[in-house]
């Protein structure tokens, strides 16, 4: 295979916990303890190649922000390293360190929050590249017009300010400044995960437009599968900071070996399915403060075996480019008894 | 024996602002029988959570229910004093919000929170009242409930903090529930054991139960009946099975369709145009119409609901014919 665009190598990274409403007040009323030390991601290992959309699923906390702030070299990293066209970008020093950071943008979730409310349009977008010096001072102006018709906002709306926008044109505002300095790796954060699901769709047709046009590589943060199943190559599954499965999109839809993946195919909400029963994986996710041993998922897994709960699957190819760390098959996940039998009808016809 | 909970006619919630009368809700019919299960959808803005507020009597001012009726097991809601709603809520309609921090006192224990709601609404000792509270934990699938009870809510994660703001909803057995998005904000495994809890005591204690959501599939998969709002109106209700596999209303097409599908891979999906108009600012006529390929002169005036209160739209040019069984 080529060189990745992206490597990330056995990352780690520790937070100091943040808290939230309910456990500031118990905390200043002698309630709880001060927080702990947060195992946000737990020796990552991870390659995107070159043009590739690669979808990142997990439950909330699970370290999908913080691994896409880790590849963006926004974040440093507690142990291993991120390499970009094989070179560690925590070395890169100056311009080098300077282009890099450039040529990976974030769009997050909540475009309101990550605009200046006091900036026009026109000044949000056309700030990067004149500080940076993408191009002459004059041609400015003109590069925010040639942005804003890129993104299907109107250029004629270049002196209006973030809160005179709808919520989708906010977010095509966030597009259309992380395109003004020329990535060509672009992180969606939960980039469509605050838009109404009519506005979704068209956000999620520029995304995959502009990925054609400008030739970029995604990293495409979602727990809508089916939106990650839509736009991504490949899909990484993580569960409480760690990588438990990846593979093509269409193999692990069709045949998720990690438990926790099949649970969650299986809880998607689906618009074809009726009266569901729902039957659920059982149990809360564990807090990342103080992940339970061996592997993450054993409180909650119906297959936990002895070992689930001592050592730690390693993440293993299972078959060409689908990886896994489930100790159940040596190694190789579980397979759902549908597949089984079709693989073994399979066999004897 | 489908024993009507609820009837609503022609409710309109407004709001009298600087700018002007921001119509949220503008004439919104519903009916809801014991045991029932209807999904509310609509985008954000769209007057789903004014329209609960509304039923409850929660509508904060400038806001002020300025027409229609509310009728909750034949008491007219709307003609009730403040005393008498309080004396509802919490008792036989119940409300669960999309933050449960909404519901639970940071500083309380979930216990005390628990007991002191069981008595404000019947006469019963402590003990007896912490029974129910322990019962009601339990109902919602929070494990080990009689030591949990004595917890406090940063003890609990944002899944089991809902599970504990929807025991307080059911600690009355209440008769009707409107829910807010109250799985949202949830993951994906914990949305689920919630529906299914949720889906579980409906059909056990024969509660009504509105569930106010954006997504399509979490309704198709519990409810059995939806409605679907836009601009502050009803556009169309039925069985899930009929709006969702025969919409009348291109806005209800319009959403179906832009919903990435198995094997829409490799093609645009297919978009809404536009936005929601902006409440102050809705067209005249069909408030869809400008973002609506099948709109015609005719939509210049505003569409009245064809069919009844179990099947209906609002729509000039329906998209289908009904298909009669
Ligand atoms: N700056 C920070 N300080 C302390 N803890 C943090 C910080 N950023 C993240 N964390 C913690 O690290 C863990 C992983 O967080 P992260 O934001 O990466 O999760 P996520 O998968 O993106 O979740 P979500 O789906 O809710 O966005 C969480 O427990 C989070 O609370
Ligand atoms: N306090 C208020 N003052 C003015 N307008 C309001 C107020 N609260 C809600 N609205 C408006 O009422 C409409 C419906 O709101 P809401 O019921 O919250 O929508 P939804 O729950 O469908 O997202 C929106 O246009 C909203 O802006
Ligand atoms: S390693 Fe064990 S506990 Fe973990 S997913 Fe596999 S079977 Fe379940
Ligand atoms: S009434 Fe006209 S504009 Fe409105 S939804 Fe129907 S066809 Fe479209
Ligand atoms: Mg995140
Ligand atoms: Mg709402």
């Amino acid at each position: 295979m080529n060189q990745p665009l992206i490597k990330v190598d056995t990352v780690t990274k520790h937070f100091v916990r943040k808290t939230d409403v309910a456990e500031r007040i118990a905390i200043r009323a002698g309630l709880a303890e001060e927080p702990k030390i947060v195992h946000a991601l737990d020796e990552v290992s991870l390659e995107i190649a070159k043009g590739e959309v690669v979808g990142l699923v997990g439950e909330s906390g699970c370290g999908k922000s913080t691994l896409g702030r880790v590849v963006a070299g926004m974040l440093p990293v507690t142990a291993g390293s991120v390499a970009r066209d094989g070179q560690d970008i925590a070395t890169l020093k100056g311009r080098a360190a300077k282009d890099n950071r450039l040529a990976t943008q974030i769009i997050f979730q909540d475009p309101m929050s990550s605009l200046n409310p006091r900036k026009k349009v026109g000044e949000i977008i056309g700030e990067a590249p004149r500080l940076h010096g993408i191009v002459p001072r004059g041609e400015v102006p003109a590069l925010v017009e040639k942005l804003m018709g890129q993104v299907g906002l109107d250029p004629a709306m270049v002196n209006r300010y973030p809160h005179q926008f709808s919520g989708g044109q906010r977010q095509r505002i966030g597009i259309a400044r992380a395109l003004a300095v020329n990535p060509d790796f672009l992180v969606c954060d939960e980039s469509i995960a605050a838009l109404d699901v009519s506005i979704q769709a068209q956000v999620i047709n520029l995304l995959v437009q502009l990925k054609q046009d400008l030739g970029l590589t995604l990293l495409f943060i979602s727990h809508d599968l089916s939106v990650v199943r839509y736009i991504s190559d490949r899909v990484v599954i993580m569960y409480l900071g760690r990588v438990v499965e990846s593979a093509p999109t269409h193999q692990i839809f069709d045949r998720p070996r990690h438990p926790y993946t099949q649970a969650l195919l299986e809880e998607i909400p689906r618009i074809d399915r009726r009266g569901h029963r729902f039957n659920t994986v059982k149990g809360e996710i564990p807090s990342p403060v103080n992940p339970p041993k061996g592997c993450h998922f054993h409180p909650r897994c119906p297959f936990a075996m002895d070992i689930c709960r001592q050592e730690r699957p390693p993440l293993v190819t299972a078959e060409t480019g689908h990886t896994v760390a489930c100790h159940l098959n040596g190694g190789a996940g579980h397979l759902p008894a549908t597949t089984q039998q079709q693989t073994q009808q399979g066999v004897s016809s | 024996m489908s024993e009507t909970l609820l009837e609503v006619r022609n409710l309109k919630t407004w709001f009298e602002t600087p700018k002007g009368t921001v119509k949220a809700v503008d004439g919104v019919d519903l009916t809801l029988n014991r045991g029932e299960i209807l999904g509310l959808v609509g985008e954000s803005g769209s007057g789903k959570s004014i329209t609960g507020f509304s039923l409850l009597g929660l509508v904060d001012p400038p806001g002020k229910v300025v027409e229609g009726s509310i009728l909750f097991k034949g008491e007219d809601l709307r003609a009730a004093s403040v005393r008498r709603l309080q004396a509802l809520r919490g008792d036989r309609i119940a409300m669960i919000f999309q933050d449960p921090m909404m519901t639970l006192n940071p500083v309380l224990r979930i216990g005390t929170q628990m007991i002191e709601t069981v008595r404000a609404h019947a006469k019963v000792s402590k003990d007896e009242a912490r029974a129910m509270a322990r019962d009601a934990l339990g109902m919602v699938g929070i494990p080990r409930p009689e030591e949990r009870i004595d917890a406090y809510p940063h003890e609990f994660s944002g899944g089991m903090r809902q599970r504990v703001a929807i025991a307080i909803a059911l600690l009355h057995k209440p008769d009707l529930i409107i829910a807010d998005e109250p799985t949202t904000a949830l993951d994906v495994t914990i949305q689920s054991q919630i529906l299914s809890e949720v889906q579980k005591l409906t059909r056990e204690m024969g509660m009504g139960l509105i569930w106010i959501s954006h997504d399509l599939g979490v309704v198709a998969e519990l409810a059995q009946n939806v409605a679907v709002m836009y601009a502050g109106r009803i556009v169309e209700r039925g069985t899930v099975d009929q709006v969702l596999d025969t919409p009348m209303h291109p806005y209800t097409r319009g959403l179906i369709d832009s919903l990435p599908m198995e094997n829409d891979r490799g093609q645009p999906l297919k978009q809404i145009p536009g936005n929601a108009p902006p409440p102050l600012g809705r067209p005249k006529g069909c408030p869809f119409r400008p973002r609506c390929g099948f709109a015609t002169d005719a939509c210049l005036s505003e569409p009245s609901e064809t069919g009844d209160l179990s099947r209906g739209w609002r729509c000039f040019h329906p998209l289908a014919q009904e298909v009669s069984a």
